[in-house]
């Protein structure tokens, strides 16, 4: 084992030390602990709701709304998984909730357009040549494809995981996943367009 | 996570540029106060249902602490240890009325003393900054046992607490590891899954 490689365990392991502090802190009523862990995380999920949903008020809201369900059921939290794979999972659920709630009561999803020029607008998702590119045309994509495209392809979770936070089959995903690689590369304009 | 996007085609350019993203993104404002203005004050649970996660978290944990030291039963013999190494490594306590298995104990108060042989050979800033990562583990390690105390049995609070001592053993082997050869990888492998 490496010097870096012993460094980066000692670090991971002091950074879980801390996180497990705080969520038995959190779990005992301490708001405060729960903001930390807001602070620590509040990154990763937003960047989760934003990517899925293309749109900034609405990673706003499922940002908050996945935060007010963790510290409800934080008390359920299983620790084995983190805290962080934990809040993807109900962030995701956050995100879907708001979607059938849109389809409920105007009848068809959110405007991916609307929300992608809000987006680029503000210039909020990355502003460095290719990562805007690859961004603004993730946001493009059907809503389907694109929250799959983003848990495997932009977080790693594999298609099984993947499948299960947004309640498909596993084919599916595999189909929603290749359909957006597909699409992407359109817009992107490589090779993988034709494939 | 196994990365089933990254990996189907591993030299295509939309795999690079995917992977390239970054994983946080920090919101434009504060989301803070709105999300603290709607959290609920924590209700406590009734008495007999923390008598009965207390008896059912028990048993679980005994039997987790036990099926570990069955299989470290080849593992070799530990030392006696010394002063120092009862500083570096934290005593291994599930609240006011239960404490982990002797030999358990013994296995990291060798792993203990292991460490504090590596530590007098490590540079001063490599050592301060391990004990200072050991001594984070320690105080969540306290945090969460003052909370046990609090809750006994509590199944959230047994299995972070579990998983504190398990870094802090991963943490200890692998710094024997590095810095020479000693039991503490085989130690490490067999009571780290406890």
């Amino acid at each position: 084992m490496s010097v870096a490689a012993n460094e980066s365990e000692l670090e991971r392991a002091r950074l879980a030390a801390e996180e497990r502090r705080l969520v038995a802190a959190a779990v005992k009523g301490s708001s405060e602990a729960f903001e930390r862990l807001y602070r620590l995380h509040a990154g990763k999920v937003y960047g989760l709701c934003l990517r899925m949903t293309g749109n900034r008020e609405a990673a706003e809201d499922c940002t908050q709304e996945a935060f007010v369900q963790a510290w409800r059921s934080l008390p359920r939290f299983e620790a084995r998984s983190s805290f962080g794979t934990w809040m993807h999972r109900i962030a995701v659920n956050a995100v879907l909730a708001r979607g059938r709630r849109r389809t409920e009561r105007v009848g068809a999803a959110e405007s991916i357009e609307d929300g992608l020029m809000l987006t680029l607008a503000d210039g909020e998702i990355g502003d460095t040549g290719d990562g805007l590119d690859v961004e603004a045309a993730i946001a493009s994509l059907p809503p389907g494809a694109r929250q799959v495209l983003v848990l495997a392809g932009v977080y790693g979770y594999s298609h099984e995981e993947t499948a299960s936070m947004l309640g498909l089959a596993v084919g599916t995903c595999k189909a929603q996943l290749h359909r957006a690689r597909q699409l992407l590369g359109q817009r992107l304009g490589t090779e993988e367009a034709s494939r | 996570m196994n990365g089933a996007g990254h990996g189907e085609r591993p030299d295509g350019r939309i795999d690079a540029a995917l992977a390239s993203l970054p994983r946080e993104l920090p919101p434009a404002r504060d989301l803070w106060p709105d999300i603290e203005s709607r959290l609920e004050p924590r209700r406590r649970r009734g008495a007999w249902a923390w008598q009965a996660a207390a008896a059912i978290a028990l048993v679980a944990v005994s039997s987790l602490v036990t099926a570990s030291l069955v299989r470290r039963a080849d593992a070799p013999v530990a030392r006696t240890s010394t002063q120092a190494s009862q500083a570096a490594v934290m005593p291994t306590t599930f609240g006011p009325s239960y404490s982990l298995n002797a030999e358990y104990d013994m296995a990291r108060r060798q792993l203990a003393t292991d460490l504090e042989q590596r530590l007098a050979g490590m540079p001063p800033s490599a050592r301060q900054k391990l004990e200072a990562n050991l001594a984070e583990m320690h105080r969540a390690a306290a945090e969460i046992n003052v909370a046990l105390a609090r809750q006994p049995g509590h199944p959230l609070l047994e299995e972070l607490l579990l998983n504190t001592y398990q870094d802090e053993l991963g943490v200890l082997a692998s710094v024997n590891q590095l810095t020479g050869t000693a039991p503490a990888a085989t130690a490490r492998q067999e009571n780290v899954k406890l």
